[in-house]
């Protein structure tokens, strides 16, 4: 006799769970590393070059520095090999335990309705993100 | 069980008197010369008794920066128990330069032919003395060695490589900030103008 799963079970994720890729957007410089090293193309990137009047010292004379404009990861395309991850050198980017896809709603309809996650829906899977390991 | 054990990959080679025993990440191996490949596993089954064969495989030995050069070709056996004791595998290892031929081992364990016909399918190794090498899964004729590291992966010729925009740069913009500069690449991109005609 078989019983029907319980859909959620959010105790029973493992705190190490690849559920899906989490995005501190605070963190990115937009500057590109992971959209390269990506092994399957999944990750897309657009920036934009801003020019400061005054720096944070107050000098005249500033540095360009690159502004995100759009963040997306195709999770139809992704992998969940975490080079990403690893590569980050800003820690912007993270494992989330959140396993469902952006777009389903509690009656796991519309699961792969919208795969190309934006910068908005991978901040929020932010919330997912657990502690790391001591 | 261990899969490379230290006293089978001395045993191997203090049998052979050819050889070296290589330590990596606590497992063992016998690497031997190509032309002391069958001899070292037919020794390997007949005087250590290793009689399960377990895998084979091939694999560019070269690293990022000498890619086509040799190839890696790694046998795994395994003695069985003996008395009540544990399993132990041993671990062969030869270098193949490319083009030269792989002396197949289907005369010291049947069960070689399958993965020597892989390797001769994925990555073009010449497998000599092998009965069969009709291919596995590609066509007859397909021209393609998908395990060697200079195939093509054909698909990306027809999609941008999301890589291409520099920082700075939207899809709008592209070209605008690094003027002059040499964009960077992927691996496995066909060339520039690859598949016009």
């Amino acid at each position: 006799m078989s019983a029907a799963l319980p859909r959620r079970a959010p105790d029973a994720v493992p705190d190490r769970a690849r559920g899906t890729i989490a995005l501190l957007e605070a963190s990115c410089t937009a500057c590109m590393i992971c959209a390269r090293e990506c092994p399957d193309w999944c990750i897309h990137i657009e920036s934009t070059t801003e020019q400061p009047a005054r720096d944070d010292a107050g000098r005249s004379r500033t540095r360009a520095r690159p502004v995100l404009q759009r963040f997306a990861i195709d999770f139809g395309q992704c992998l969940y090999c975490g080079i990403c991850i690893e590569v980050c050198p800003f820690d912007a980017l993270h494992w989330s335990t959140e396993y469902d896809y952006p777009g389903m709603d509690a009656a796991g309809v519309g699961a792969v309705a919208e795969l190309v996650v934006e910068r908005d829906v991978l901040g929020e899977l932010v919330r997912g993100v657990r502690p790391p390991l001591p | 069980m261990s899969v490379g054990q230290a006293d089978l990959a001395t045993g191997l080679v203090a049998a052979l008197g050819a050889g070296t025993v290589v330590e990596s990440f606590g497992q063992h191996a016998a690497v031997v010369e190509p032309g002391d490949w069958e001899r070292a596993a037919r020794t390997a089954r007949d005087e250590l008794g290793c009689v399960l064969f377990d895998h084979l495989l091939v694999g560019d030995a070269g690293g990022p920066t000498a890619c086509g050069e040799c190839w890696d070709v790694v046998l795994h056996v395994v003695r069985m128990p003996v008395g009540g004791g544990p399993a132990a595998g041993l671990l062969l290892r030869t270098r193949l330069p490319f083009g030269a031929a792989l002396p197949s081992l289907t005369d010291v364990w049947a069960g070689a032919a399958w993965p020597e016909r892989e390797a001769a399918e994925m990555a073009g190794i010449d497998v000599a003395g092998h009965p069969d090498l009709r291919p596995l899964l590609l066509a007859v004729g397909a021209g393609l060695r998908p395990l060697r590291k200079d195939a093509l992966l054909v698909a990306r010729a027809v999609r941008p490589w999301p890589g291409h925009l520099e920082p700075g740069e939207t899809a709008d913009s592209a070209g605008s900030t690094g003027a002059g500069r040499r964009g960077a690449t992927a691996p496995g991109l066909p060339p520039p103008g690859w598949g016009d005609a």
